[in-house]
Formats: C-alpha cells, structure tokens, sequence
C-alpha cells in the first residue's frame, strides 16, 4: 500500500513538471474557466430575461442565482474535463516511450493512472475551485443545511473525477489514437451532464445518456447541497447512483488496465525499444 | 538463489492483420519473432545475444522483462516464472535501450531518477544517496538539476544508464546501450558493464558493435529468424565458420624462387594464393586458408633465402562467424 502511495504521488508530481514550466501557466487555469463562465452566462441571459423562462425555472429570474448555478456547473466541468486532458496528456507517454518504461516497473498500473488524474486535478481545478467557493461566499449565494454538506459535495466532486480519469486513462492503454476520446467528451460532456442548463429542459433520451457521466450526478449533488440547502436525504438518491458509478469507473479501470497490458503482451502494441 | 535467467524452448508469434478494404484481417499465419530459443543468463558475467536485423534480438529481451509474454516455452529468473512472477521479477531487473528514449524531457536529471526511484520502491532512505552514486557514476552530478531538453544525445543516453540501474538491478537487458554514443563515452559505459558483471550482475548484451561483444562476453548466443545457429567463447564461434585467415606477406625485393616455393607451399595445402605488389612497388604474396599458415610461410620464405618486409595475419572475426552462420541458417531455410 505505501509503494502505491508512493507512486501516486511521484506519479502526480511528474505530470505537474511535465506541464507546468511557468507559475503564469496556473493563472490560465482561472482564465479559461472564468471566459467559459462569462460566456455561458451571456449567452443564456437574454433567455432567461424572457417572461417565460422564470415560470418554469424559477432561477432563471434571479442573475445572481442563475450565475451562482452556472458556475456550480463550471467548477464541476473543470474538474471531469481535466482528466480528459489528462488521459490526452497520457497518451503521449505512449508516443514519447515512456509507457513502455512504466510498465518495465514494478509500480501498480492503477497507482499510475490515479496519480495522473490527481495531478490533472491538483493543477487544473484547485485555483478556479478556491475562486469559486471564494466568489460565492462573498456573494452570498452558498445555502448548506449544515457544515457536514461542504464535505459531502467536495466528495462527490472529487472521488468520482478521480475515478473517471482512472476509467479514461486506461482506456488508452489500448490506442494511442486517442484524440477522438478528446473531441468526444468535450462539447457532449457539458450538454448530457447539465452543466449549462437545468436537467428537466433536456429531452429524456438527453437525460438517460447523461445519467451514465458521473459528472451529472456530481453536479446535482453539489448544486442541492451547496445552492438548495438539501441534506443527505434529499440527495440520497444521486448520491447512491454516484458510488454505484464510482465503483463501476474504477472496477472498469482496473480491467480495462490488466486487459490492455495482456494486449500489448501478446501484440507488442506498446512500442518500441 | 541467483540461477540465473534461464528460457527453455522460448517461442513468440505475432498476429498479423492485414488491412483488406475498410477493415483489418487476421493473415493466414502469425510471424514467428523468437522460435524455439533456450539460453541462460547467469550471473556475474556478460553474455552477448547477436543476430542480424529482425533476429529477434529485441522480442527476446522484451519477453525477458515481461513486455511481451511468450507464446510458447518458459522464461525463468532466479526460478520465478516470468508470467506467474511479473511482479517480482520486475524487482529485480531493468532495461537499458539506445536511443536516448525512456527519460523525460521537462524533468531534471535528478527528477527523473527520483521518479523512477519511486515507482521502484527504492528506500526513502537509500534513495537520495542512490540518486548521487549514479549521477556520479554516469557523468552527470553538475547537471543534475538540469532539464534533459537541454542534454546532449551522449547525456540523455547517460540519464538512460543510470535509470535503468536505480533498481539496483540483478539482472540487466542491454539493447544496443551504445547506440550513436561518442567513442570515449562508449568506452566508459563498456568499462561500467564489465565492473557491473564483476560485481555479480548478470548482463545481456545486444550490440551492432562486435568488437563491443568480443571485448565484454564470455558467452555469446548467435540467433537468425528467431532460431539458435550458434553459441560458445567469441573466439569459439569464430573458430567455426569456413572463412579463412589471411596472411599477407611483403619482400624486401622481388626473387623468383621465392614465389616458387610461396606457390608450392599454397598448392601443397589448397590455399588460395594472389600475388600483386604494394604501394611501394614491393611484390606482395596473400594466402587465405581456413587454418593459420604464418609459421609456414615464413620458414619457407626465409629457407628459400627471401627478406621479409612486412608480414599481417588477419584471423577470422565474430563479423565473419555472424555473416556465415546466418547464411548458411538462411541457405538452410530456402
């Protein structure tokens, strides 16, 4: 266990210095999703000023509730989206030769992959995640049923983007033509998952594809409990679907890595000395 | 217990697809890379596997590191099977490859070994002076805090070599490690691979470099299409290939009985006898026969009254042996 351990962090520290040569670079990582909010928020708030988006939606009648809900949809996005950079980012490893000096190593495969999305997480999330919280407590947009809910929405929040980055980064154990997995969870990630608009105006098919990004349901679980002032109860539905999805992302990750290493046993599809 | 690295009946085949339209199909018959091999590694000692391109020299050092699993035969190290083991095995050895490939680029010297240190469960305690003692080994202490993006080919290989020792390695695969390094450099590192077998690491080496292989192994395993054609001393192998020593002799002046008794001697053993003249006009005598004819030729110059001028004998390389063998494997499989 200390041995994994220690490879998740060496692991995390790595990819921080493989990405990060300036401290200017962190600042980006405020930058694009504050662009990405402001533009999400100008661009539906001509909608919402409409008379009839607040009789169905009644946050659309309040800017400051409906900026505090977008960026709640954000900070999640910021967070899935970063692994899938991360798994980008990996596939490189595969390209440069490193991946074959990994897995030369004694280090357990899953350490790996969970250390990379720590990382991906660490650097990419922290600074938009402290603005926000810092942002909305100034505002005072925050509405908790008790302390006990922060951590409950960090937790659902970070445990099943960890999980997902695992999940992604295995995947490309098998390919290194992964730039399709980039384009693919992009754009459709924040659509199926709700992120810029409520779930019930998404159609139901919508709505049944994004239940199976755990991004949703993270993003219902910190918006009740952080915005709506729900408690374990009332999100112990999402909550429940969250782990079950948590522990199917890494049960998936960890087959997915011991079938991928047979794979490329059997193939030689790491390449190359 | 070390026994060594031990592979018995070692077989490798790789599906092949083929692309046929819009879709990929299985060829009729996997490639044989690795067939039939059984070698031992021992430890304490530098062994060579050469062959030609395509011998299946790299797919064997891949199955023995536990890249590629076998498709038939088994691989032991210290006992422990390769398959069964991986883990364990993995413990014990590593793999340096030419090429300058396996570090990272925007990491440091000193990063990168931190960061394979650690995924090696190298000792918190032993790391750090581990660390030093390679970097110093391998040239690199001042730049250590340096980022390989910046190395040179011959440091980024250097890096390579002191990664694939932090594991203290008991075993370790060496595939073409000299690969475009300088001269001086190439023989500090072999100088290093022999003080790594001296000090009871077992090494297999694979180099382009024969004199490399004839300096550094005791053992030397010579493989074509995946196949054993040879094993023995470097100087064992060489002894059994058909080609011949050459022994080239100049006279100080040109003496028709002289020549007559060089024909004679070259007649009386079926060598093969040129005479020309060098640069300087000298008549010059070249016999190749597979045995070593100095002693005669020279007797029977100086009884015949001639002055030698310059006299070289060329034996048989590992070159030689290499480039027969695998014809004649070659010849053997048309």
């Amino acid at each position: 266990m200390s041995h994994a351990l220690r490879v998740v962090a060496a692991e995390a520290l790595k990819q921080h210095r493989r990405l990060f040569g300036q401290p200017l670079v962190l600042f980006s990582m405020l930058l694009w999703p504050l662009l990405t909010l402001a533009a999400t928020y100008y661009t539906v708030l001509p909608v919402m000023e409409s008379a009839v988006a607040p009789q169905r939606w009644p946050v659309a009648g309040d800017p400051r509730r409906l900026l505090s809900f977008l960026a709640a949809g954000a900070l999640a996005y910021t967070f899935f989206f970063s692994l899938v950079q991360s798994a980008w980012h990996f596939s490189f490893e595969r390209v440069s030769g490193t991946l074959e000096a990994l897995f030369l190593s004694p280090a357990s495969r899953m350490a790996l992959v969970i250390g990379n999305g720590a990382a991906a997480l660490t650097q990419n999330a922290w600074l938009f995640g402290c603005f926000a919280v810092a942002a909305a407590t100034a505002a005072d947009v925050l509405h908790v049923a008790h302390p006990g809910m922060y951590a409950v929405a960090a937790l659902a929040l970070l445990v099943p983007a960890v999980a997902w980055g695992a999940f992604l980064n295995s995947m490309l154990i098998f390919s290194r033509d992964s730039a399709f997995l980039y384009t693919l969870l992009d754009d459709p990630l924040w659509f199926v998952a709700g992120v810029r608009l409520p779930l019930f105006a998404l159609p139901v098919w919508v709505k049944a594809v994004g239940l199976a990004f755990p991004l949703t349901s993270s993003l219902v679980v910190l918006r009740g409990a952080l915005l709506d002032r729900a408690d374990l109860g009332d999100l112990a539905a999402p909550l429940g679907w969250l782990a079950a999805l948590t522990v199917g992302l890494f049960a998936a990750a960890s087959a997915l890595l011991r079938l991928g290493e047979a794979r490329a046993q059997r193939t030689g599809g790491l390449q190359v000395f | 217990m070390s026994t060594g690295i031990v592979t018995t009946d070692l077989r490798k085949t790789f599906p092949v697809r083929r692309w046929q339209g819009w879709r990929r199909r299985p060829a009729a018959a996997p490639v044989a890379a690795v067939d039939g091999l059984s070698l031992r590694i021992p430890p304490g000692q530098v062994t060579g596997l050469l062959g030609l391109n395509g011998a299946g020299k790299t797919t064997t050092i891949r199955i023995l590191s536990t890249l590629l699993r076998p498709t038939g035969g088994t691989v032991s190290v210290d006992g422990l099977d390769v398959v069964e083991h991986a883990r364990e095995v993995r413990r014990r050895i590593n793999v340096i490859s030419g090429g300058e490939r396996m570090v990272y680029d925007r990491l440091t010297a000193r990063e990168n070994l931190w960061y394979f240190g650690q995924l090696y469960d190298v000792p918190r305690a032993r790391l750090r002076a581990r660390i030093d003692e390679l970097l110093d080994l391998v040239g690199l202490t001042e730049a250590a805090q340096v980022p390989v993006e910046r190395f040179s080919r011959g440091m980024r290989q250097r890096l390579v070599i002191a990664r694939g020792l932090i594991n203290d390695p008991a075993y370790l695969l060496l595939d073409e490690p000299t690969l475009g390094l300088d001269a001086p450099i190439a023989h500090q590192l072999r100088a290093l691979i022999a003080q790594l077998a001296a000090d009871g690491v077992g090494v297999l080496l694979t180099s382009h470099y024969l004199a490399e292989v004839e300096q550094l192994c005791r053992h030397v395993y010579l493989i074509a299409r995946g196949s054993l054609v040879a094993q023995g001393s470097p100087a064992q192998l060489a002894g059994q290939t058909v080609r011949r020593h050459t022994v080239r002799l100049v006279l100080a002046v040109a003496d028709p009985a002289v020549t007559a008794v060089l024909r004679a001697l070259a007649e009386r053993h079926g060598a093969e006898l040129t005479v020309d003249v060098d640069d300087e006009g000298r008549p010059r005598f070249t016999l190749r026969h597979p045995q070593d004819l100095v002693g005669a030729v020279v007797t029977a110059v100086v009884q015949a009254g001639g002055a030698v001028a310059g006299l070289t004998v060329t034996p048989p390389t590992l070159e030689d042996a290499i480039l027969t063998l695998t014809d004649a494997q070659a010849v053997a499989v048309r």
